[in-house]
Parts: structure tokens; C-alpha cells; sequence
């Protein structure tokens, strides 16, 4: 019974950040109309920018996760614009070539890393949190916690601008429809570089965070890149809301399948859920809440 | 008097098909001009050319005089633009109140909630305020476009069939703000089937047909007009 206790607060912890990691790219796609097929490789560079702060400038990575957000949120910002352009140009499949381009952007980054940082696992190294907290015998490594509190801050203020504010009201009516936004007068090319911009800069910051849980190599892009998808589609494509339920339930998951079955299981079994939810609830979770509403 | 909106050859076709061919005609300050035309006509193609919704293969549009043929949707809507779509184009998963308030996020977004506030009375939406757009009625939504339109307080103003489908009471409240917007000088294009409707409120009328402008004139110019005889009952002009 503890050991369950112990698996599901551990899931729980982890799940914030694939929130945090998630939530972007969920809004990304529905802006843009394009599954960012380098959303891993946004959380491995993260991750590596906060090894590097490290080793380079001898600055505490979590210092520096303000920094983090700017400068990747600038990537996002030259690369949305042109994501958009391949996007809606009136060529033919426009979908397929999204996908091919940020495809290509995925390779370019993994390939260009281990070019220069190799195949050696990395953690990034914090001396600002260390040790651990035990509850009721359950065991809360502190940068776990940490974390968990980096995604709920991160994640609240994702959604603050989203639903609270004048431009989140325009990246919501981009999202429904591009056609009518654009005859409100919202610059849809503008708002979509912004989002991909948001996107990248809080993917790499919970990149930086999940690079001081879990040890970090380039090869590992794809793995978040499958885990940002399994969410997603759990969520519902799309559903931002969605997003929250399926961040903490793919953390809770991976955490069982550790305690119970072993961690060389997690990939299989994240898998074996996904086909199995996509039988049962091919629209994601988050229609399935609001059809049992109705 | 000055031409507004001033539209010369606009062609574009799909797939070979001219749905738009070499349209040409200017509208003036303050004038409400219907067109009309069977289903098919290129109406609707018109007004997405006028709004870049869709680029032209040719011609040119001018809106107050600056070229506007290849200008975004987005620049065209904030130089003073505005219109409704023959299917209501709405944030479905947005309130009634939420999508008045995206149509000032570009314009005068402090005074949008009061704003917003008149047009939910205008229009009889008040009581649906708060409703996702995608669970009104087709007549509704219909009034919500045009609130959307009044939101913008634009200058010049397209309504695709605006009043169809809308209940005769409702249709009198849309004829109403038509005309509160006109008496601000906005200009008006209105594709409308209902000939009754466009007879009480057109200064004059476009006839199309087959992407073409077979007739120009007053209401009853072109109800006695042989080419618009063919092109609605298809009875050939002599």
C-alpha cells in the first residue's frame, strides 16, 4: 500500500512537468496546425542549456531559467514565422510538409548535438535544492517537488494569459478559426509566431527542470517528443484543459509501471495505453468529459 | 460624393471554372448597394476576394483609395473592413459575449465590455451572453455575426445573407442597425436573396450571374431588366 502511495506522488510530481511540457505544444497545434515533431528536442536542448550554465559560466541553472525562457522563446520566435509559411502556402499537402519541416528541425538539433556534446548522459547540477522531504513515510525528493511547483506556477500563468488577457483572447479565436480572426483584425502570422515562442521558451524551461530529475542525452528527444504526443492525444487534440488530466495521469503511469513492473517497460506500456484509449475514447478525454456533461 | 470602394476586372477562377470574371463597379460613401444573383453567381466568391480571404487572379480592389488586392485579411479589417459569412464563421467554443469581444481586440478594446453590452441589447443576445456560440440557433448565430460587424464599428461593411433564416421580428432588428450604421456614414454591400428585404433597403442593386455583372441599377430598373429574367427564371432575353 505505500509502495502504491509512494508511486502515485512520485507520478503526480513528474506529471506537472509533462504538463508544463505538454500544454504548449497542445497550443501550438491548434495555432499553427502543425504537430511540432521537435518538441523533445526543445526539452533536451533545455535541459543541456542548464548543464552548460553550469560548466561554462559556473551560474546555478535554475538562475538561470528566466534567461531559458527568453532566449529559446527568441528561437521560437524566428522559427514560428517560418512554420507558418510552409504551413499555408498554397502548395500542395501543406499539412505533411509542417510536419516534414519541423521533422527536419528535430534531426538538425539532435544531429548538431551530439556533434557537439556527445553521447554521455548529463544532469544538470543545482546546489539551490538538494535532499529530500519524507510525508507519512513517503519519500519527496525536493527537486522533484520543486519541479511539480515550477509546473503549477508555469502552467497557471500559461493559462492566465490564455483565457485572462487581450492577446489570449486573440491566440483563442486564432485557434477556432484563422479565417474569421484575421477579419477581426488579429495578425494571425504574428500571434502564431508569438505561441510558438511561448511554447518553445516554457518547453525548455521544464526541459531544464526534468534534466535535474532524470539524466539527459540527445537521443533522448524523441522519447519526450513521444510523450508530448501521448498526451496530447489523450487530451484531445487540441484541448488545453485536456492537457492537465493527461500530463499527471502519463507521470502516474510511468511511476507505476517503475514500482511494479520495472522502467525498461515504461515506453511499451505508455503505448499499450495509448492504443488501447484510442479504441475506447478516440476523441481524448477531455470530449468524453464534456459528452457526459451534455 | 467619393467612391469607397472601387473594384476593377476582378477575376478568379477555380480549377477553370471563372467563379469571378472580370467584375468591375465602385461603390460610394453612405450607399447601401444589394446583390444579387443565382446560387452560383460568384457572390460570395466576390466578397472573399474583397477580403482576401481569397487572392484574385487579376484586377484590382480599392478601399478609400489605397490598393487593397493583396493586403491581409487582418490589415483590411483594421483600415475599416468588416463583414459576415453566408455560413456563420463564429469562435464556437467561445461565449456569445467572448466573440463580441475578439472583434475589438484590434480596436477599442477598453471600451469593448460596454460596447459589447449595447450590441447583446441591439440584437436580443443578452439572455445567451454567456452561451458557447456553437449552441445557438442558426438565427442567432446569424445575429451574432452582425453584432461582431458592430463591435468593429467599421466604415464599410459586406453582409453575406445576414437576415436569412433570421425571425421576421429579428430581421426587423438587423434592418434597424443597418440603418443606425449607415446614418454614421458606413457604406454597405449586401448579397441577399430576399428581394422584398433588399427592395426596402438598397439604393441600387448588382445583378450577377455566372460570375459576371449582368445588370446595375435601381430596384426596379433591374426587376424589369431581361438579362436578370434569364439569369433567375431562365426565360432568354430578347
Amino acid at each position: 500500500m505505500e509502495g502504491l502511495a509512494q508511486a502515485l506522488v512520485t507520478g503526480i510530481l513528474i506529471g506537472g512537468l509533462y504538463v508544463a511540457i505538454s500544454v504548449g505544444f497542445s497550443l501550438a497545434f491548434g495555432v499553427l496546425d502543425v504537430v511540432d515533431l521537435a518538441v523533445g528536442m526543445w526539452v533536451v536542448l533545455g535541459a543541456y542549456a542548464g548543464v552548460k550554465a553550469h560548466d561554462w559560466f559556473g551560474v546555478d541553472p535554475f538562475i538561470f531559467l528566466p534567461v531559458t525562457f527568453v532566449v529559446f522563446g527568441l528561437f521560437g520566435w524566428l522559427l514560428g514565422p517560418l512554420i507558418y509559411r510552409v504551413r499555408t502556402s498554397r502548395y500542395a499537402l501543406p499539412a505533411l510538409m509542417g510536419l516534414a519541416f519541423t521533422f527536419g528541425v528535430a534531426t538538425l538539433i539532435r544531429g548538431g548535438m551530439l556533434t557537439v556534446f556527445g553521447y554521455t548522459p548529463r544532469t544538470v547540477q543545482t546546489d539551490i535544492v538538494s535532499g529530500s522531504w519524507s510525508l507519512f513515510g513517503i519519500v519527496m525528493p525536493a527537486i522533484r517537488v520543486v519541479g511539480f511547483l515550477f509546473a503549477v506556477i508555469a502552467v497557471a500563468a500559461f493559462l492566465f494569459f490564455l483565457y485572462f488577457t487581450r492577446t489570449g483572447l486573440a491566440v483563442r479565436a486564432v485557434a477556432q478559426n484563422k479565417e474569421s480572426a484575421g477579419l477581426m483584425g488579429v495578425d494571425v502570422k504574428r500571434i502564431s509566431s508569438l505561441v510558438y515562442a511561448i511554447y518553445t521558451g516554457l518547453t525548455a524551461m521544464a526541459g531544464m527542470l526534468m534534466g535535474a530529475v532524470y539524466s539527459m542525452t540527445p537521443e533522448l528527444g524523441l522519447r519526450y517528443t513521444l510523450f508530448a504526443f501521448f498526451v496530447v492525444v489523450l487530451a484531445g487534440l487540441g484541448s488545453v484543459l485536456g492537457v492537465l488530466v493527461a500530463g499527471l495521469f502519463l507521470g502516474i503511469l510511468q511511476a507505476l509501471t517503475t514500482t511494479y513492473v520495472g522502467a525498461d517497460y515504461t515506453l511499451m506500456t505508455v503505448f499499450v495505453v495509448l492504443f488501447v484509449i484510442l479504441l475506447v475514447l478516440p476523441q481524448g478525454v477531455s470530449k468524453f468529459a464534456k459528452a457526459v456533461r451534455t | 460624393m467619393s467612391a469607397v470602394l472601387e473594384v476593377t476586372d476582378l477575376g478568379r477562377s477555380f480549377g477553370g471554372i471563372a467563379a469571378v470574371d472580370g467584375v468591375s463597379f465602385e461603390v460610394q460613401q453612405a450607399e447601401i448597394v444589394g446583390i444579387i444573383g443565382p446560387n452560383g453567381s460568384g457572390k460570395s466568391t466576390l466578397f472573399n476576394l474583397l477580403t482576401s480571404v481569397h487572392k484574385p487572379d487579376r484586377g484590382q480592389v480599392r478601399l478609400f483609395g489605397q490598393d487593397i488586392t493583396r493586403t491581409p485579411s487582418h490589415k483590411i479589417a483594421r483600415a475599416g473592413l468588416s463583414r459576415t459569412f453566408q455560413l456563420p464563421a463564429l469562435f464556437v467554443n467561445m461565449t456569445v459575449r467572448q466573440n463580441l469581444w475578439t472583434a475589438a481586440v484590434e480596436g477599442d478594446w477598453r471600451g469593448a465590455p460596454e460596447l459589447a453590452n449595447e450590441v447583446l441589447e441591439l440584437l436580443d443576445l443578452a439572455h445567451v451572453s454567456d452561451e458557447l456560440a456553437g449552441s445557438l440557433s442558426g438565427g442567432q448565430q446569424r445575429l451574432l455575426e452582425m453584432g461582431r460587424v458592430l463591435m468593429q464599428q467599421p466604415r464599410v461593411v459586406l453582409l453575406d445573407e445576414v437576415a436569412a433564416g433570421v425571425h421576421p421580428r429579428l430581421r426587423q432588428t438587423i434592418l434597424g442597425a443597418i440603418r443606425e450604421l449607415r446614418s454614421r456614414d458606413a457604406t454597405f454591400l449586401i448579397i441577399e436573396h430576399d428581394l422584398e428585404l433588399t427592395q426596402d433597403i438598397c439604393d441600387r442593386m448588382i445583378v450577377m450571374d455566372a460570375g459576371k455583372i449582368v445588370a446595375e441599377g435601381s430596384f426596379e430598373e433591374i426587376t424589369h431588366d431581361p438579362h436578370v429574367m434569364e439569369a433567375y427564371l431562365g426565360v432568354p432575353a430578347e
